[in-house]
C-alpha cells in the first residue's frame, strides 16, 4: 500500500496512547443541556420550542428554511427552562436552549429510509432534517456538501480518517467499534453524488485498522459493488486537512479561493459517515457529541458519546476526574487548532471532537522573540506560504504583499507557530491579518459602489 | 468549579522544543572539531584568538544593548557564534587587538546597528575580517604560520591561494608543503590530502575539509542548516573554475571555500530564506569567490563573495515558492480573483 502525503506539516508528539486502547462510553446520566443554536458554518436558525414545553430526546427544537443551515434537535427528555445567550466554544455569547432532563429515555426517531431506494432529493433531504453537520472541522452543513451544483461533477468521495491532531482518538475508536457505519455512510454519500471512487485516508499510526475496514468493506462490497480503497497516509499534521488530504490521496490541488469540489472531490470525516449512516438505517438525528476528553491533567482519558449541550463542568466528577489544582488550559478541540475556553462552564457542540485539560508542561508558553530567519515555517508551513515573509509584511501594514504571499489561503493550522525557534507567534497574526484584509476589501467594494 | 489560573490564548496551545539558544548551541558543537583542530595546528595563540575573540563578541553585545536601553540577549548564544565564527576565519598569527577590533565591528557595526539578532544583512562575522582585512592588510593575511611551528618560532609562509596568486604553480604549492614537513611527496594526490586533512597553512578554522563535512553532516542531521547553499556554492565555484581552466578539485579543496559555504553562506538572516534564493544564493557566492581569486586583487574571494550575495538577499526573498492552489492572477496588481 503506498504511503500518500503532502509538503510541508511537522510532527508533534501525538499523545493518543492516553486513550486510544479506551472503547466509547455512552453517557446517559446527564441532568441538563445548554444546546447553542448555531452550531452550524451558515445562516442562524430559530427556537421552534418555548419555554416550559417538553421536548423527547431526538426531537426537532429549532430550524430555519434559510440555505446554508441545519435543524437542532433535542438532546436529552426534558424541559425547556429557557432561551438565552451562553458563553460557546469559540469564547463567544451565543443564543441557546437550556433543557432540563426528566430522567425519560424516550428517543424519537425519523422514519427508516433506504438511501438507494429513495430519490436524490429525499436522501440530501433527510441528512438535512438529521441535523448532519462536517463534525472534523468547521461545522459545514453536510448536505450542501453532498449536493454540488450540476456543474461539479464528483469523482471522489474522501472518507477523513487521517485524525492528525494530537491527543484525539475519538475517529480511530469510531472506525474501531463501528466500521460497518463509517463504510456505510460513505457508500451512501458516494451513491448520492454519483462518485465512482470512495477513499478512506488513514494516517499510519492506525495501521491497525486497515483489517478492520477491509472487511467492513469486503461485507458491503459483496452487496453492491462499490470501488473503495484504504490509502494509508504519512502520519503528520494536518494531513486531516481537506486540502492536505485531497492533495495527498489524488494529487490535486485546490485552487486558491476555490473548494473541494471544484476538483471533484467531497471530503467528510468518519463520525459525520457514521452520523450519515444511522440518519437513513435507524432514523437517528444528531443528539450526541462523539469526543476524546484527555491531557495529563485528566486523571480519566476517556472516549464519550455525550448529548449535545452537556457542559463539560457536568461531566467533572460523575463521568471524568480532573486534576483541579493541575489544569492550567481547557482546549475543545485538538492542541493545534482547538479553542481555549476561560472555565468548564462551556456547552459541548455537535462538531466539538475532544476536550482537553492540559497541565503546565503540556500547554507551555513562551515570550515572543526576534526573527532569525531560520526557514523552519517555510518547511513547515502545509499550505507552502512563506510565514516569515508573511509576518513581515503584516508587521509593516503592507496588506497587498501579505495577500500576495496568500494571508487568504492560510488554513490556520499553526504549523509555523509550532516549530518558530524564536516562539513568534505566526498563525495568531495571521488570524488577525485575514481580518485586517477583508476590512481594507469591504472599504474598498465600497469606495468603488459610491 | 474550574475557572481560576485558566490561561487563554489562540491555538496552537503545543509547540516544538526547539529554540534559538539550541540552535545557536548545534553551531557552537559543529564547529568544536575545527576550533580544536586550529588550536592543536597553530598553537597557543590560536587558542588565544579564539577565547578572546568569543569573550569580547559577547561583552561587546551585552554591553551595547545595556548602553541602548534593549533587553539583554547574551543568553542565546548567537554573540558566542559570531565571535568564534569571526576567530575561526582569521589567521593564527592576528594581534589580539586585531581579534578585539574584529569583534566590535562584527558585534556593533553588522549587527546591532541594524537591530540585532535576525535583522543584519550582512554576515557579522564576515564583515568583522573584512574590515581588518582592508585595514590592515600588512597584519592579517600578510604573513601565516606553519603548522606545528610555534608563533614565536616566527617562521612564516604562504598559504597554497598565496602561491598561485603570486604566479606560482600547483606543483608550488606541493613544494612548500615538502618544506614544510607537512607531506612527504610533491605529486598531485599528496597535495589533494592535504589540502583535505587540513595540515597547511591558512585560517584557524578553514583548513581541514574533512573537519568542516563532519560539522556539516552534524548540522544536517540535527536540521539546523539545509544543503542547498553549500551545494550550490562549492559546485558553481567548481564548475566555473573548471571552465577558467583552473583546477576545480584544487579550487575547492583550497581556502576558505568549504567553510564559508558551510558556515558563513548558510547564516540565517544574512543569507536566503527561499528555496529559489538559496540556490541562487549559492550559486551566486560560488562564482563571485571564483571571479576575484581568479581575477581580483585577493587570494581568496570567499568573504566578499558571500557579502555580496548577502547584499541582494532581500532580493531573492521575492523568489518565493509558489502556494498551494496557485492560480495566476488575472490583472497585474490586483487581489486574487
Amino acid at each position: 500500500m503506498r504511503k500518500a502525503t503532502f509538503k510541508g506539516g511537522i510532527h508533534p508528539p501525538e499523545n493518543k496512547e492516553l486513550s486510544a486502547h479506551i472503547p466509547i462510553e455512552q453517557v446517559n446520566s446527564i441532568k441538563k443541556v445548554v444546546i447553542p443554536l448555531n452550531q452550524h458554518f451558515g445562516a442562524p436558525i430559530k427556537p421552534l420550542v418555548a419555554v416550559g414545553d417538553t421536548v423527547k430526546r431526538g426531537q426537532k427544537i429549532a430550524d430555519s428554511q434559510d440555505r446554508m443551515t441545519v435543524p437542532l434537535h433535542a438532546s436529552i427528555s426534558g424541559t425547556v427552562k429557557k432561551i438565552e445567550a451562553h458563553l460557546l466554544v469559540n469564547n463567544m455569547e451565543g443564543p441557546a436552549i437550556f433543557i432540563e432532563s426528566n430522567d425519560s429515555n424516550e428517543e424519537e426517531f425519523l422514519p427508516i429510509l433506504d438511501p438507494f431506494a429513495c430519490s436524490k432529493d429525499e436522501a440530501i433531504a433527510r441528512i438535512r432534517e438529521a441535523g448532519i453537520i462536517g463534525i472534523g472541522g468547521a461545522g459545514f452543513p453536510a448536505y450542501v456538501k453532498l449536493a454540488p451544483p450540476p456543474d461539479k461533477p464528483i469523482e471522489y468521495v474522501i472518507a477523513n480518517a487521517a485524525e492528525c491532531e494530537p491527543y484525539l482518538t475519538i475517529d480511530e475508536r469510531t472506525m474501531e467499534e463501528s466500521p460497518d457505519d463509517v463504510v456505510d455512510g460513505l457508500t451512501i454519500a458516494m451513491h448520492i453524488v454519483k462518485a465512482k471512487h470512495g477513499i478512506i485516508g488513514l494516517e499510519d499510526n492506525k495501521q491497525h485498522l486497515v483489517p478492520i475496514l477491509e472487511k467492513a468493506i469486503e461485507r458491503k462490497n459483496t452487496s453492491l459493488g462499490f470501488d473503495i480503497k484504504i490509502v494509508l497516509l504519512k502520519t503528520k499534521y494536518p494531513q486531516g486537512g481537506e486540502k492536505m488530504l485531497i492533495t495527498a490521496v489524488t494529487g490535486r490541488e485546490v485552487p486558491s479561493g476555490k473548494l473541494p469540489m471544484d476538483v471533484a472531490c467531497v471530503v467528510s470525516n468518519v463520525g459525520t459517515l457514521k452520523a450519515i449512516s444511522e440518519a437513513f438505517r435507524k432514523g437517528r438525528t444528531v443528539v450526541d457529541t462523539a469526543l476524546t476528553v484527555s491531557g495529563r491533567a485528566c486523571s480519566t482519558p476517556k472516549n464519550l458519546f455525550v448529548p449535545v449541550g452537556t457542559v463539560v463542568q457536568d461531566l467533572i466528577g460523575s463521568v471524568i476526574e480532573v486534576k483541579e489544582n493541575e489544569v492550567c488550559r481547557i482546549v475543545m478541540g485538538g492542541p493545534m487548532m482547538g479553542p481555549a475556553v476561560p472555565s468548564a462552564v462551556v456547552p459541548l457542540q455537535k462538531n466539538t471532537s475532544g476536550v482537553l485539560f492540559l497541565n503546565a508542561d503540556e500547554a507551555q508558553h513562551y515570550a515572543e522573540g526576534s526573527c532569525i530567519r531560520c526557514g523552519r515555517c517555510m518547511r513547515a508551513c502545509s499550505c507552502r506560504l512563506s510565514p516569515a515573509l508573511l509576518n513581515r509584511a503584516l508587521s509593516i501594514n503592507d496588506l497587498d504583499e501579505a495577500v500576495a504571499i496568500g494571508v487568504l489561503d492560510c488554513i490556520e493550522c499553526g504549523s509555523c507557530s509550532f516549530v518558530c525557534p524564536a516562539h513568534i507567534q505566526l498563525v495568531q497574526r495571521f488570524r488577525i491579518g485575514k481580518q485586517r484584509v477583508r476590512i481594507k476589501m469591504q472599504k474598498e467594494a465600497q469606495r468603488a459602489t459610491k | 468549579m474550574l475557572q481560576n489560573n485558566l490561561l487563554l490564548s489562540s491555538s496552537p496551545h503545543v509547540y516544538s522544543k526547539i529554540d534559538t539558544r539550541k540552535i545557536m548551541l548545534a553551531v557552537i558543537i559543529a564547529l568544536l572539531p575545527v576550533t580544536v583542530y586550529g588550536v592543536v595546528l597553530f598553537g597557543a595563540h590560536a587558542l588565544l584568538v579564539i577565547l578572546v575573540s568569543v569573550a569580547s563578541a559577547v561583552i561587546f553585545e551585552y554591553v551595547f544593548r545595556l548602553i541602548t536601553k534593549q533587553d539583554i540577549r547574551i543568553g542565546d548564544f548567537s554573540a558566542v557564534v559570531t565571535g568564534l565564527l569571526l576567530a575561526l576565519i582569521l589567521p593564527p598569527s592576528t594581534p589580539i587587538w586585531a581579534a578585539i577590533m574584529g569583534s566590535f565591528a562584527a558585534i556593533v557595526f553588522a549587527k546591532e546597528f541594524f537591530g540585532g539578532l535576525g535583522a543584519n544583512p550582512f554576515n557579522p562575522a564576515l564583515i568583522g575580517r573584512a574590515i581588518l582585512l582592508m585595514s590592515f592588510p600588512q597584519r592579517i593575511g600578510g604573513s601565516w604560520h606553519i603548522p606545528f611551528k610555534a608563533i614565536s618560532d616566527a617562521t612564516t609562509t604562504a598559504t597554497p591561494l598565496t602561491i598561485l596568486k603570486l604566479g606560482g604553480s600547483i606543483a608550488d604549492v606541493g613544494k612548500s608543503f615538502v618544506e614544510q614537513g607537512v607531506a612527504a611527496n610533491a605529486d598531485y594526490a599528496s597535495i589533494l590530502n592535504v589540502l583535505f586533512l587540513g595540515n597547511r597553512a591558512g585560517c584557524i578554522g578553514e583548513s581541514s575539509i574533512l573537519l568542516i563535512l563532519i560539522g556539516f553532516a552534524f548540522l544536517l542531521l540535527v536540521h539546523v542548516i539545509d544543503w542547498i547553499v553549500p551545494v550550490c556554492m562549492v559546485g558553481s565555484a567548481f564548475v566555473l573554475s573548471f571552465i577558467l581552466g583552473a583546477d576545480p578539485l584544487f579550487a575547492i579543496l583550497s581556502g576558505g571555500l568549504v567553510f564559508g559555504a558551510v558556515f558563513m553562506a548558510t547564516d540565517y538572516s544574512s543569507s536566503a530564506l527561499t528555496v529559489k534564493g538559496k540556490v541562487l544564493f549559492g550559486i551566486g557566492a560560488g562564482a563571485m569567490t571564483i571571479i576575484i581569486r581568479q581575477f581580483g586583487g585577493y587570494p581568496e574571494g570567499v568573504t566578499y563573495g558571500i557579502l555580496l550575495m548577502n547584499a541582494i538577499t532581500p532580493f531573492l526573498d521575492k523568489l518565493r515558492t509558489k502556494k498551494y492552489g496557485f492560480v495566476k492572477p488575472v490583472k497585474s496588481g490586483g487581489a486574487r480573483s
